[in-house]
């Protein structure tokens, strides 16, 4: 045991990490949640009737309202129904997809957008079936302007191609500019609102501002909602 | 601002805060029991009664005139028990180191009524200090009057005395810690409506939709993931050979 006691500890198999947690979708896809989640890639393709959404932005008004958990778990549902998905960590500034996911961030985004990458080189394919991910790379001092460029336009252009669906994990709206930015390359945005947390007026003003840069918002999605029993979602699967 | 304010709601409003309303009101009387019990000193009270009364000489009718007369003296008298000309004399005989408006404050005289009989009760932290005040008092006074109005019509009618167990009279802890629960219970019950105005959080999907405008996509109940089966995830570059492999 002494031993041991050097090495990481396994984790109890019974119990799931905050990290996994975060992935339901792809570790307990017969959840309430992971249905729920369903339920919201569901309503995305119906919003995307008139015209076709590709590219989704995630984002929120305020941090840590579940942005990240909700671009894992949509991806890792849409990937489920057999669409290609590139997940891409589109926040510069606080990059957390590679935490979901579980990947170094040594490089990725960044270095491909000013060339120093190829793409193919800088994706990686997780085991979650149909999802790739790439994550932000190192944290560079002008993420606007890199997120503006055209570098950046090309490469959603070239990806658009080779996806069935592109989710942006953006920065939230009232923070910086660059969600606004980015949702020039999105047909639809999803805004993750968290229930009880987050105000009414910086929702208020984040719809404001998407709106004033035309974005297409396709809607919310209300995280973290007190629902005393979902047990009732699971009638028709055996737990 | 059209809000109709339902019953359901000032219930949920009352549940959802229902452990703060509790431990307020249950705070507020325990502060008031502390303070009743073991920071206020108790008072006790005592008092002794005097009967106004003109002597009748013999052979005379008591008349109605004279009663009147005798109620209309109570009132004098109140005035002057209260009077130094009274309580001077009642310090010096008690030789207690009190002023007289010191004095004057734990006095309290009254007459019961339309009746001749004069009430002292007096309010002191040692129960026995207290009758020996009320009763002293009575004693200057009933000496004393004689020299001041040249009557002598007042005769004690009851002394005070001390009890085997002297009860205070304040304070009444049980009262405090009443009026400290009822006090509690709405101060807290208006801090929960308070706090449910003050909070404009979005909660529901009606908020964002009437409020918000925009559609919403679906709703993630909050996770409790404690009994999940856990996979192991890895990941892979795409453009390597061989399995560089990120394991979770």
């Amino acid at each position: 045991m002494e031993v041991r006691s050097l090495a990481r500890k396994k984790k109890d198999n019974t119990q799931i990490s905050d990290k996994q947690r975060s992935l339901i979708a792809y570790y307990d896809p017969k959840s309430p949640v992971s249905e729920q989640y369903r339920t919201i890639r569901t309503n995305i393709e119906f919003a995307s009737v008139d015209n076709i959404v590709k590219t989704l932005m995630v984002t929120s008004s305020t941090p840590g309202e579940g942005k990240s958990t909700t671009t894992a778990n949509l991806a890792t549902v849409l990937g489920q129904q057999g669409k290609s998905v590139l997940v891409i960590d589109t926040d510069m500034r606080k990059p957390t997809v590679h935490f979901t996911f579980q990947l170094p961030n040594s490089s990725g985004l960044t270095n491909v957008i000013t060339r120093q990458l190829k793409f193919d080189d800088a994706v990686y394919e997780t085991s979650i079936p149909n999802v790739d991910v790439l994550t932000s790379g190192p944290i560079p001092p002008n993420p606007s302007e890199l997120i503006g460029s055209r570098a950046m336009k090309q490469l959603i252009g070239e990806l658009k191609e080779a996806y069935d669906y592109i989710i942006f994990d953006a920065p939230p709206v009232r923070a910086v500019a660059d969600p606004l930015i980015l949702s020039k390359y999105a047909d639809g945005v999803v805004l993750v609102v968290r229930s009880g947390k987050t105000d009414e007026e910086a929702v208020k003003d984040a719809v404001d501002a998407l709106k004033k840069a035309e974005a297409n918002i396709l809607g919310a999605v209300l995280n973290d909602v007190k629902i005393k029993d979902t047990s009732y979602y699971y009638y028709y699967s055996e737990k | 601002m059209e809000e109709t304010i339902s019953l359901r709601e000032i219930f949920d409003t009352l549940k959802k805060r229902v452990a703060l309303i509790i431990s307020i009101a249950g705070a507020a009387v325990a502060i008031s029991a502390i303070v009743s019990y073991f920071m206020l000193t108790p008072t006790y009270q005592s008092s002794t009664q005097l009967l106004v009364n003109q002597s009748v000489e013999e052979g005379q009718i008591y008349t109605q005139t004279d009663v009147r007369t005798n109620l209309e003296l109570i009132n004098t008298y109140n005035v002057i028990i209260t009077s130094p000309r009274i309580l001077e004399p009642v310090i010096d005989e008690l030789q207690i180191a009190r002023s007289v408006g010191e004095l004057r404050d734990q006095i309290n005289v009254g007459s019961q009524g339309d009746s001749q009989v004069v009430s002292i009760s007096v309010e002191d932290t040692d129960p026995a200090m207290a009758v020996n005040i009320a009763n002293t008092i009575a004693m200057v006074f009933q000496r004393d009057i004689v020299d001041i109005m040249n009557v002598d019509n007042v005769s004690i009618l009851s002394s005070a005395e001390l009890g085997e167990n002297p009860s205070p009279v304040s304070p009444n802890p049980t009262l405090n810690m009443a009026i400290a629960f009822v006090v509690g219970l709405m101060g807290a019950v208006g801090l929960a409506f308070l706090l449910e105005f003050l909070d404009n959080t979005v909660k529901t999907e009606d908020d964002i939709e009437k409020k918000l405008g925009i559609p919403v996509l679906g709703m993630i109940a909050t996770m409790d993931t404690s009994n999940t089966e856990v996979k192991n995830v890895s990941h892979n570059r795409r453009n390597k050979n061989g399995s560089e492999k990120f394991g979770a």
